[in-house]
């Protein structure tokens, strides 16, 4: 047999452990419905379900990751509403916020549009909530704007934010964070390109939440 | 958002795996639809859109070891098997999605992505739904095939629903190409690229060129767009026109190849390749393309005694060089007995098979098959079954048999 880069299989592995994971869910789905809504295992299967979700939400950002880093991804831009874009973001990831009690919302111009990969940003998008979810005290805000020829998206929180030192953050950010998540946006943004200008991210501090904000620049064409 | 009333929607949902298809099934039922057809693989879903119509396709991309939602989807809206008034909804894992969205020519309503919750689905369902009853207008007169009445209704609903407005420009712009108003599609197609670089109306732009005989610049765009995407296939089938035009068949036949590489399942693709193939009196690629075509054909709506006339005829021209191999020889006999089964009341039809068949045992030199085969021919001539061979065939054949 030929032999195997290492990547690709662990490429495959995830692949195949993600289509599980899919067919865990549409069980569980079913299980849900076969018991009480109001009783004491409704919660506790909510977070399995949740749980679940978030593995299959990674296990998608490896993939791409994989892909973005092995230049196997192609990106497939097109124009949407932010805020169809972000109410969609919202909505996907809502039970999460609440299982968790905390509150997700957006902001942004009714009329704004953006020209982006919409796969890789629901995934950027999902990262960096999921990321927010654990630093969060009560919220967490989705902001969408355009300045000078780039689609801003910025994902705050009311949490501890990025203050402390890189080494601390990265301690904070913690619960065996390899910082897979940042390195995959980065990715992400930079993969975007108008005429040679490429997108890019930054850490923040939230000047309207005093949390951490993960901002993401894309280009846009003029 | 408006809440849909789905009881009164039929729904038919394409499915190849057994639990996704259950919960998908369930979910439908939830949000209130009492009419769902199932369908396990994409022909008995041909057979089903033939058969009924459906105001709901939710189709799996991934449908098994025959056809995938992507050429089931082509088939269908080819063949106009579903209105554009219905709705069309593609299930994909994220890993598929390249494939499917690199296919610009046919696209479905709407994509969503394995797994997702009830109430995903209920929502995008719903919003796709709210979509096309904005749009019933223009979608209603592409059905009437009126273009000019679904340009000016597409103009009323782009200026009361800007989010529409890519929707809209689209179906203006491909309809203006129809109507062979080349200028006025260019001008729209450009004006949407300079606001928002999409890759249908870059696909329409070079379109517009090769429709209006501007042959250099229809390749540089077909080409821009094969470099922006490497999944946009159709934009190899067109800068094969191009080339064809151009005189250029080699060319042609080498962007084909490389499309078919790419996606190798397209039945008219093959059907080309074979075509240019033939012109460049290559018949060993012509045949492994109309072979290719013919496993396609089947079941495909595309099935028509084309493919299997086109695959005898690609053999008849390779024994122009010398007697078939055994192999070819049964590939030959395998297709002429499909012809047999199915296509063998046409009387063109008729004629094309027998001269190929005759092609064929003449170049091994069994004069007596021959001979026999044309005795037939003439006797159908006579009952009226089948047309005459042309004058240049029955000398060719005479000179041959010697008389």
């Amino acid at each position: 047999m030929k032999k195997m880069e290492i990547s690709t299989i662990l490429a495959s592995a995830i692949h195949e452990s993600k289509n599980q994971v899919g067919t865990l869910l549409y069980q569980l789905q079913g299980l849900k419905e076969t018991i009480d809504n109001k009783g004491p295992n409704q919660k506790k299967i909510i977070l399995i379900e949740e749980s679940l979700k978030k593995l299959n939400d990674e296990w998608v950002e490896y993939l791409y990751l994989y892909r973005l880093a092995s230049d196997g991804y192609e990106l497939h831009v097109d124009t949407f509403l932010m805020d169809e874009f972000l109410d969609d973001q919202v909505f996907a990831l809502q039970p999460s916020a609440t299982a968790k009690d905390l509150e997700l919302s957006y902001v942004c111009d009714p009329s704004l549009t953006g020209v982006f990969d919409e796969r890789l940003m629901t995934a950027v998008v999902g990262t960096a909530v999921y990321n927010a979810f654990r630093f969060a005290k009560s919220k967490i805000v989705i902001n969408a704007k355009k300045e000078n020829n780039f689609l801003v998206i910025s994902i705050e929180d009311d949490g501890n934010g990025f203050n402390s030192p890189e080494e601390e953050h990265e301690d904070i950010h913690g619960e065996a964070n390899t910082g897979l998540g940042l390195y995959f946006a980065e990715l992400s943004a930079t993969a975007h390109t108008v005429n040679d200008v490429h997108g890019s991210i930054k850490k923040e501090t939230s000047s309207a939440l005093g949390g951490a904000s993960l901002t993401v620049y894309l280009p846009q064409s003029a | 958002m408006a809440q849909q009333d789905f009881s009164n929607k039929k729904a038919l949902l394409i499915e190849d795996m057994a639990e996704a298809r259950i919960m998908q099934r369930k979910m439908l039922t939830d949000f209130g639809f009492t009419s769902i057809d199932i369908a396990m693989k994409a022909e008995t879903a041909i057979e089903l859109l033939q058969r009924n119509s459906y105001d709901v396709v939710l189709s799996d991309y991934n449908l098994g070891k025959g056809k995938d939602g992507q050429q089931l989807l082509e088939e269908v809206r080819h063949s106009k098997l579903i209105p554009n008034t219905a709705t069309y909804l593609m299930v994909t894992a994220e890993t598929s999605i390249e494939m499917v969205m690199g296919a610009i020519e046919y696209q479905p309503d709407g994509y969503v992505t394995k797994p997702f919750s009830q109430a995903v689905l209920q929502r995008r369902l719903s919003k796709l739904l709210e979509t096309k009853q904005r749009l019933l207008d223009v979608n209603t007169a592409l059905d009437a095939n009126d273009l000019s009445a679904a340009i000016t209704a597409a103009t009323l609903v782009m200026e009361k629903y800007p989010a529409l407005i890519g929707k809209c420009e689209r179906i203006i712009g491909e309809s203006l190409l129809e109507l062979k108003e080349y200028e006025k599609a260019l001008e729209l197609f450009e004006g949407t690229i300079k606001s928002r670089k999409m890759p249908w109306a870059l696909f329409g732009k070079a379109k517009s060129y090769f429709l209006m005989g501007d042959l250099g610049n229809a390749e540089r765009y077909f080409r821009q767009l094969m470099l922006d995407n490497r999944f946009f296939v159709n934009a190899y089938d067109w800068l094969a026109k191009t080339q064809l035009a151009q005189g250029n068949p080699e060319g042609a036949q080498n962007t084909l190849i490389e499309a078919i590489m790419k996606s190798p399942k397209n039945l008219l693709r093959q059907m080309e390749l074979g075509r240019v193939s033939l012109l460049l009196k290559d018949s060993m690629t012509a045949e492994m393309a109309y072979r290719r075509a013919v496993f396609l054909a089947k079941n495909s709506c595309y099935n028509t005694s084309e493919p299997y006339l086109c695959h005898l005829e690609s053999l008849a021209r390779m024994s122009d060089e010398g007697p078939l191999q055994q192999r070819q020889k049964d590939n030959f006999n395998s297709t002429l007995k499909k012809i047999h089964d199915a296509f063998f009341d046409d009387p063109a039809d008729k004629a094309r098979t027998y001269s190929y068949e005759m092609d064929v045992y003449l170049a091994e030199e069994d004069i007596l098959t021959a001979k026999q085969i044309f005795e037939v021919w003439i006797g159908e001539v006579k009952s009226g079954a089948t047309i005459a061979p042309t004058q240049e065939q029955s000398s060719t054949y005479l000179s041959a048999f010697g008389d």
